[in-house]
């Protein structure tokens, strides 16, 4: 398997502001890979920087083998992408604009790219005849959606692709993204902070904040970092046993249950101990991205890069490196 | 009312800068044109022979004004109140647009309406900041007047003149705001509304009655069906009368009134006539950076296209009239002369320079326009849109320039087409009548300055972009067509490019200013293309 993307110490800054600081991103070809971070961390500017919009301050990035600033127009051939914030002509209908980006990539505006366009229209039921400026949110993200996708590529370049789609919409895109995947063995990059795409979604995910990767590998590879949670009826059973044990965290009766969680790549230590205790109404919850965001970044809320602190400096952020345990 | 309150500071202190500009340059091209006709038209005499002159050619009153005799504080009402009551007018629609639909089309109304603020607040602060934009602009003009040492109480006549034009054409606005889904429709159609309140005074004065000494003169009807008219009624420094500004206020009053039933059945954000749907399918010629230039920007080449016939068509007619009715006048020769910074031509071939260079402003603005539109497109995101497309940026930058020279050729054309037009139909032999092809060739040079420059800017400081295009451009006119009625020193005069512009005069016409001009122009292109490879795309 090559690898499609890689970045090594890639570095952006905008005046004092770094916004990039020493990525290192890795996606292999046929993989959907999930970008994950939050709001500022850098996601946008990465994949600006791997469109050749812009240009990185320092360190590398080859897209397919080439370099994305210098050789944009060869690569953007292979390569379909929506933006972060979509915007269209308001003067152009939809439909008119999804021919002209198609156009614009070379695609060949026929018969079969007609019925392409159609079937995506319907699928994301959308009315491709009115004009930008009276698109929702939403619709002006179909318009980017259907465009990146009416016409076959070799690398797709996602961000946050279904912000202002409703969760219909968001299952159709789930739909889509793994087809291409599957049967075109087309690769994909896809940011996001909605962690239950990404989950759905990716093969693997790379985590970022404060412009550097601070985690990555396959979904399995970081549960060591989340926490499964338990929880079983009261019933007067005794936790005490339970309790003393070190998987288990966070212990709490309420509402007459008993919840507590526990290390995710620990969870079967605990099983043989609710099985003798003879437990009622036993629920598993399987460890969300959401939960390992928040370990993540549960202590504190990072401001936006560029946002000022209360003395007016630029705020050079600091993150907090997860210790990797076990796997 | 606290509500009230709130958006009106709000709306001042989104203007303040763009107000202040525009009462300012209003105030100041009034007392500019005292200050002109002082230096050019000294004496009685000599603007008496104007004013006979004047009277005699309609296309003159068309562009002026009524004739209400050679005394000087009239005299400059006559040729500069139409002018700046126009420029009033522009000043309230594009005011009352930008706090109403477009703020509906931005979605921000809905925030702003959401709160306690409610319909009709932001509707009372915008009629309130314009109703005190015109005030204080009445009060500027006077004393823009009053500076060149006309009379006072007749500068307050003109200056409220001024104003009431400026408050109906609030109205219209607001109207217009009411009727279309986009600020862009509303705005065209006021900017429509306005000319033909232009032109319909125009028509009015051209077909009035003058005095048998062809010192003043009664309008036609017509004029009475424009705002503009209505403010030339009130005869300021003759009659100073201000009834008539009575029916600029009752048409303000009665856009308001029916606004106000508007908006208490509409939908915040809908409008009377909604907007219309498009295709499913691009057209096929819609392909690449050219074709999408074009098609973003047909609307405004076919606009300045139609402005440069009009102005072809009023120099033409203009022309002829002048060769049929006027022999030598050594003020007005001067005056022209100064203008278009030639000697030794004829009457019609200056007149033809003089006014060509309107037409030569018209060009250079589409082309900014064009330019601008690369700024518009970045700012937007829809470049980003773009050039995540196998397509260079020298392409894409390179294609919205290339429209816009195009562009720039077609409203020269057009220009040199309605003026043709017009001298063939008056039945002008001269030679004048070939010249007006050579002339319009003339302007280019200039005119593409204005294509290159601001596309400069857009790589190496693209935040300035629009406001320093304009600049550029204004900066340009005055120096270039005013800069020698006013005195200025040469060298000053010289720094802009429509000083440059070839007079044409047959035969012996000295080419190199555009030649030079064309070699800078595609000096500055070639730095432009040359520079973008380094530059990223963004809105910053």
């Amino acid at each position: 398997m090559g690898t499609v993307i890689q970045t090594t110490d890639l570095h952006k800054s905008f005046g004092q502001v770094k916004a990039l600081d020493g990525l290192d991103l890795e996606v292999r070809q046929g993989e959907i890979h999930g970008f994950l971070g939050p709001n500022g961390a850098g996601k946008s500017t990465t994949l600006r920087i791997l469109l050749g919009l812009a240009r990185a301050s320092s360190g590398g990035a080859s897209v397919l083998g080439k370099d994305p600033w210098a050789d944009a127009v060869e690569l953007h051939r292979r390569v379909a992408s929506v933006p972060g914030d979509v915007s269209i002509w308001p003067n152009l209908s939809g439909g008119e604009a999804i021919d002209l980006i198609s156009r614009l990539r070379g695609g060949d505006v026929n018969g079969a790219y007609r019925q392409r366009k159609q079937h995506l229209c319907e699928l994301f039921d959308f009315d491709p005849t009115k004009k930008g400026r009276a698109y929702s949110k939403g619709n002006r993200q179909k318009v980017a959606l259907i465009a990146a996708l009416v016409t076959p590529a070799e690398l797709y370049l996602l961000d946050e692709p279904t912000s202002g789609l409703d969760p219909l919409m968001e299952a159709v895109f789930t739909r889509e993204i793994h087809r291409l995947s599957r049967e075109d063995g087309a690769t994909v990059l896809l940011s996001s902070h909605i962690l239950s795409e990404v989950e759905q979604l990716a093969d693997r995910v790379s985590i970022i904040r404060s412009g550097r990767i601070v985690d990555g590998g396959t979904l399995d590879s970081l549960r060591h970092l989340t926490r499964t949670e338990i929880s079983f009826a009261q019933d007067s059973v005794d936790t005490s046993a339970l309790a003393a044990l070190d998987q288990v965290h966070d212990l709490t009766v309420t509402e007459g249950r008993i919840k507590f969680g526990a290390d995710s790549d620990r969870v079967h230590e605990v099983l043989p101990l609710l099985g003798s205790l003879g437990v009622k109404g036993l629920l598993v919850a399987p460890p969300s991205l959401e939960e390992l965001f928040l370990r993540h970044y549960g202590d504190q809320v990072a401001p936006a890069p560029g946002e000022p602190t209360h003395d007016g400096a630029p705020h050079r952020r600091r993150h907090r490196t997860v210790a990797k345990t076990g796997a | 009312m606290t509500t009230v309150w709130i958006l009106y500071r709000q709306r001042l202190r989104r203007d303040r800068w763009q107000l202040l500009s525009w009462v300012l340059s209003i105030a100041v091209l009034a007392w500019f044109a005292v200050e002109a006709i002082t230096k050019t038209f000294g004496d009685e005499a000599s603007r008496a022979q104007v004013l006979q002159l004047a009277t005699a050619t309609p296309a003159i009153l068309v562009l002026r004004g009524l004739a209400r005799g050679p005394a000087q504080d009239a005299f400059t009402f006559f040729e500069i109140y139409a002018f700046l009551a126009l420029l009033a007018g522009f000043m309230n629609t594009f005011m009352a647009v930008r706090h109403t639909r477009a703020e509906e089309e931005s979605g921000r109304a809905e925030l702003v309406t959401a709160t306690a603020a409610g319909r009709w607040a932001p509707l009372s602060a915008t009629v309130l900041h314009g109703l005190v934009a015109n005030i204080v602009l009445s009060a500027a003009v006077a004393l823009g007047f009053m500076g060149g040492g006309l009379n006072p109480a007749g500068s307050v006549v003109a200056g409220l003149a001024t104003g009431a034009v400026g408050l109906a054409f609030l109205g219209v606005g607001l109207l217009a705001s009411e009727f279309f889904s986009t600020s862009r429709a509303a705005n065209g159609i006021s900017s429509a509304l306005l000319m033909v309140a232009y032109l319909l005074r125009g028509f009015g004065d051209a077909t009035g009655h003058v005095s048998p000494d062809g010192m003043t003169m009664t309008a036609a009807w017509p004029s009475w069906f424009s705002p503009i008219g209505w403010g030339q009624q009130t005869f300021a420094f003759t009659g100073d009368r201000l009834w008539p500004l009575l029916l600029a206020m009752g048409l303000a009053a009665a856009c308001v009134a029916v606004v106000v039933l508007i908006m208490a059945r509409r939908d915040v954000g809908a409008s009377v006539l909604a907007g219309r749907s498009g295709r499913a399918d691009a057209r096929s010629w819609l392909r690449g950076p050219f074709a999408l230039a074009l098609r973003l920007q047909e609307g405004a080449i076919i606009g300045w296209c139609a402005g440069g016939f009009a102005t072809g068509l009023i120099t033409g007619s203009l022309g002829s009239a002048i060769q049929s009715t006027f022999t030598n006048n050594a003020s007005v020769t001067a005056a022209l002369r100064q203008m278009v910074q030639a000697q030794g031509t004829s009457m019609t071939q200056l007149l033809i320079a003089a006014l060509f260079e309107v037409g030569g402003v018209l060009a250079a603005a589409c082309g900014v326009q064009a330019v601008l539109r690369l700024r518009q497109e970045e700012a937007a995101g829809t470049a980003e849109l773009v050039l995540s497309e196998p397509l260079g940026r020298v392409r894409w930058i390179g294609s919205f320039m290339g429209l816009g020279a195009v562009s720039v050729v077609l409203v020269m054309a057009f220009t040199a087409l309605g003026a043709w037009l017009s001298l063939v139909a008056s039945g002008d032999t001269s030679s004048a009548v070939g010249d007006v092809w050579a002339t319009a060739l003339a302007q280019l040079p200039a005119a593409l300055i204005y294509l290159a420059l601001p596309a400069v800017v857009f790589v190496i400081w693209p935040r300035a972009t629009i406001p320093l295009g304009w600049a550029l451009l204004g900066v340009g006119v005055v120096l270039g067509i005013y800069g020698g009625m006013l005195g200025l020193d040469r060298k000053i005069v010289d720094l802009s490019p429509f000083t440059h512009t070839p007079v044409v005069t047959g035969g012996g016409t000295d080419w190199s200013g555009g030649f030079w001009m064309l070699g800078i122009a595609a000096a500055l292109a070639a730095l432009t293309l040359a520079a973008v490879p380094r530059r990223e795309v963004g809105n910053a």
